[in-house]
């Protein structure tokens, strides 16, 4: 992340004293603030590549300022939240956050976190989703579309290359269930939960090494899936 | 007709007597001066006119006395030869007597009419004041207003002087009275053994305890209670003594049958009114155990909220600390995620106690969970090996399920087998189908639960015998029952075949059948849509 912009926005200085240690450390410029109406006006003009957004602001909810700056920016926003539930984290991803991290973190997960969602904004969306993609033993070529794993080739459904699809382009992000199965049936109606948990486990057991133990598509537990790979 | 169903007495004074024997007089006089023109008819028909009137009036000792007299005047006026009561024809004796028996029998058949109807209106009355009562008992605003009104209702009307109620807790114990005497400290020996017994019990005026079974038959058939100074019988709701009530009098006891009947219904409205107040007690009790459960819960959170920001302080700057090569600033940070997990525990069973973790129960995969549950002990098995063996041919595990819940549930449960069972045994995870249930299983090669604790390892904070400190919470396990119980499952401990304890967390499993399969999308290209 040399040089990347990354703004921060808590109320708590001591917390965002830790942030910027950690984002430092990894060669970031930090900017901080404390507000959700300075957090508004920095990210307009600071033009950050990235967003580590506290919901627990003085002056506006969290999800509010999410969804403000999502209408005119793209940069990745994490949410840092103390405990809350799967729904108030479905509704975060859903206005907008790319991810979530909980109170108390270890800055090692922050970084991680942070490293992740700056790689995924570099590439183009249309290149990541179009790219031939190796993991290992596999190979994906989305546009053919082809699977080969240990160059035998495997054959997905139309469903399965839909749901894959959605999960490269948008990889290293979380999804949510209602997110996934918009993106693959549409609007259409049904057993929207056995539907989706269905297909990921015919994918998984398609292209992970383990299904068992999945390390491609990562579930997070009562909010959605994650594509979760390093180029 | 026995004695004790005798109607009331007609209240008749001496005037009314001698208006009635004037009327005889003068009805007598006044055939005597046109005798030669009557016959026994006649005469009959009048006295018997008299008689009846007499007996209607002023009852049957009126009407026996007048039906006397007018036979002694029939004779001496009006049957030859007149002025003696010797009679010429012997035939006038069948006149005399069939008069006098005609008399009498009327006068007996109007008392018992008049007493009928008395008994009925009697009866009337006490339904009126049950019926009043009842409706009374049930319209009061406050339980306790209730039994105090019936208590004064029974003292009023069976016009004793004391009359108390006393009030059974769970148990045998005396919670408290009601009294109606206040200035009277009744025996409470009496009152206990009926509250103990559940039967009835008598005291003398003489101050001696009856207190055996014939004491209720004593007072339901209403023999010899006039020695009774007081008796005392147990209050039942549904075959349950919910009270005592005492009735006493300092001149003695003595009820009527009726009064006998009003007591038995009256103290059925007592027992209910006590039920009454125990449930009005319960209800209120169980309101505010709602609320502190509420304000302990929110307590928590807002302690476990407000923990999190410090600690992530902690961990950072301990985090950092150790990066320049103190080891001591790792433990800060290992200490300050055991606080953590602590406080979240905590709240967690907070929660399910107080019934506010309302499961988001959705059609779930299993092996979508143990996948989850495997990577989310990764990282604090060490070396060990976690096992998942879940069967690979179709239909595939669903359960209805809380996904989140659940694999906190089953993570407990991998925790749990880390820590009581040896560091280099692997722990078995699987998942599989039960009948109705999806049962995830955690099997481990630990000593295993002997079968006394198998109860209490569920129990919050408790710890295993003779186990060594294993750290943790001693939550895990509640945790996980009260999960599996939320969501309608069950949580259970089995000895493993070869050794150790497997840990079986049952949740409504969903039938092939019932799971509907999506549709494959249409074939040809389908244009990815944004999300």
């Amino acid at each position: 992340m040399d040089g990347d912009v990354v703004l921060v926005v808590d109320d708590e200085p001591q917390i965002r004293r830790v942030v910027r240690n950690a984002l430092t450390a990894e060669n970031a410029r930090v900017v901080e603030a404390a507000t959700a109406r300075d957090a508004i006006d920095l990210a307009a003009a600071q033009r950050p590549a990235l967003i580590i957004l506290d919901l627990g602001l003085p002056d506006s909810p969290g999800i509010d300022v999410c969804r403000e700056i999502r209408t005119w920016s793209s940069a990745p926003i994490i949410v840092l939240s103390a405990r809350h539930s799967d729904q108030e984290k479905v509704a975060l991803l859903d206005a907008g956050a790319d991810d979530y991290i909980t109170k108390p973190f270890s800055p090692g997960e922050l970084q991680a976190r942070v490293r992740a969602q700056l790689r995924r904004s570099r590439l183009a969306p249309a290149a990541s989703a179009n790219q031939v993609i190796t993991i290992g033993a596999l190979v994906i070529d989305p546009v053919k579309p082809s699977l080969k794993k240990s160059d035998a080739p495997v054959h997905l459904t139309k469903t399965e290359w839909e749901l894959l699809r959605t999960l490269l382009r948008h990889s290293g992000r979380t999804l949510t269930h209602q997110q996934l199965f918009r993106s693959v049936w549409g609007n259409s109606a049904g057993d929207m939960q056995s539907y989706l948990r269905v297909h990921i486990r015919s994918l998984r057991r398609k292209i992970e090494a383990d299904p068992v133990r999945p390390t491609l598509i990562v579930t997070e537990p009562g909010v959605g899936y994650r594509f979760e790979h390093e180029p | 007709m026995s004695e004790s169903r005798r109607p009331r007495k007609p209240h008749v004074g001496l005037p009314e007597w001698l208006g009635w024997f004037v009327l005889l007089g003068a009805v007598t006089w006044g055939m005597t001066t046109i005798r030669p023109r009557l016959n026994e008819a006649h005469v009959t028909l009048a006295y018997l006119l008299i008689v009846q009137g007499g007996s209607a009036r002023g009852g049957r000792p009126l009407g026996l006395a007048l039906a006397a007299v007018a036979f002694v005047c029939f004779d001496l006026f009006f049957l030859p030869p007149f002025g003696t009561l010797t009679l010429q024809d012997p035939l006038n004796w069948l006149v005399l007597v069939a008069f006098l028996a005609t008399s009498v029998l009327s006068a007996q058949l109007l008392y018992r009419a008049h007493g009928e109807a008395a008994i009925a209106r009697e009866r009337a009355a006490e339904i009126d004041k049950l019926a009043a009562l009842g409706a009374e008992t049930l319209n009061v605003g406050r339980a306790e207003e209730a039994l105090t009104a019936i208590v004064s209702v029974i003292r009023s009307s069976l016009r004793v002087d004391e009359c108390d109620v006393f009030l059974i807790d769970s148990g045998t114990r005396i919670a408290r009275a009601l009294r109606d005497s206040p200035e009277l400290q009744p025996d409470r020996r009496l009152v206990d053994w009926v509250a103990t017994e559940g039967r009835s019990a008598i005291e003398d005026l003489d101050g001696r305890l009856h207190a055996d079974a014939s004491a209720d038959l004593l007072i339901q058939s209403n023999a010899g209670l006039q020695h009774a100074r007081a008796f005392a019988r147990p209050l039942r709701v549904r075959d349950r003594t919910v009270g005592v009530l005492r009735i006493g009098s300092a001149r003695g006891l003595e009820l009527t049958p009726a009064q006998i009947r009003v007591l038995d219904a009256l103290s059925y409205y007592a027992a209910l009114g006590i039920e009454r107040v125990r449930l009005a007690g319960e209800a209120q009790r169980a309101i505010t155990l709602q609320e502190a459960h509420k304000a302990k819960d929110a307590v928590l959170a807002s302690v476990s909220h407000d923990l999190r920001t410090p600690l992530t302080t902690i961990k950072g700057l301990a985090h950092e600390i150790a990066q320049s090569g103190d080891d001591r600033a790792a433990v800060i940070e290992e200490e300050a995620d055991r606080l953590n997990v602590f406080v979240a525990q905590m709240l967690d069973l907070s929660r399910i106690a107080a019934g506010t973790a309302v499961p988001d129960i959705q059609p779930n995969e299993a092996e979508d969970l143990l996948g989850a549950a495997a990577q989310q002990v990764s990282g604090r098995l060490g070396g060990r090996e976690l096992r998942i063996e879940v069967s690979n041919e179709e239909p595939l595990l669903f359960g209805r399920f809380d996904f989140a819940q659940t694999l906190r549930a089953v993570v407990n449960l991998i925790d749990n087998a880390a820590k009581y069972s040896p560091a280099n045994e692997p722990i078995d995870l699987a998942a599989r189908r039960d009948g109705p249930w999806l049962v995830f299983s955690v099997a481990d090669r630990g000593a295993g639960v002997p079968m006394p604790e198998r109860e209490r390892i569920f129990e919050p904070f408790y710890r295993r015998s003779g186990s060594p400190d294993v750290g943790g919470t001693g939550l895990g396990l509640s945790i996980a029952l009260g999960i599996a119980v939320a969501q309608g499952g069950r949580l259970d401990l089995d000895d493993r075949a070869g050794g150790g304890s497997v840990f079986s967390l049952r949740v409504p499993g969903i039938a092939t059948a019932d799971l509907q399969r999506p549709t494959e999308l249409p074939a040809g290209e389908r244009e990815s849509s944004s999300l």
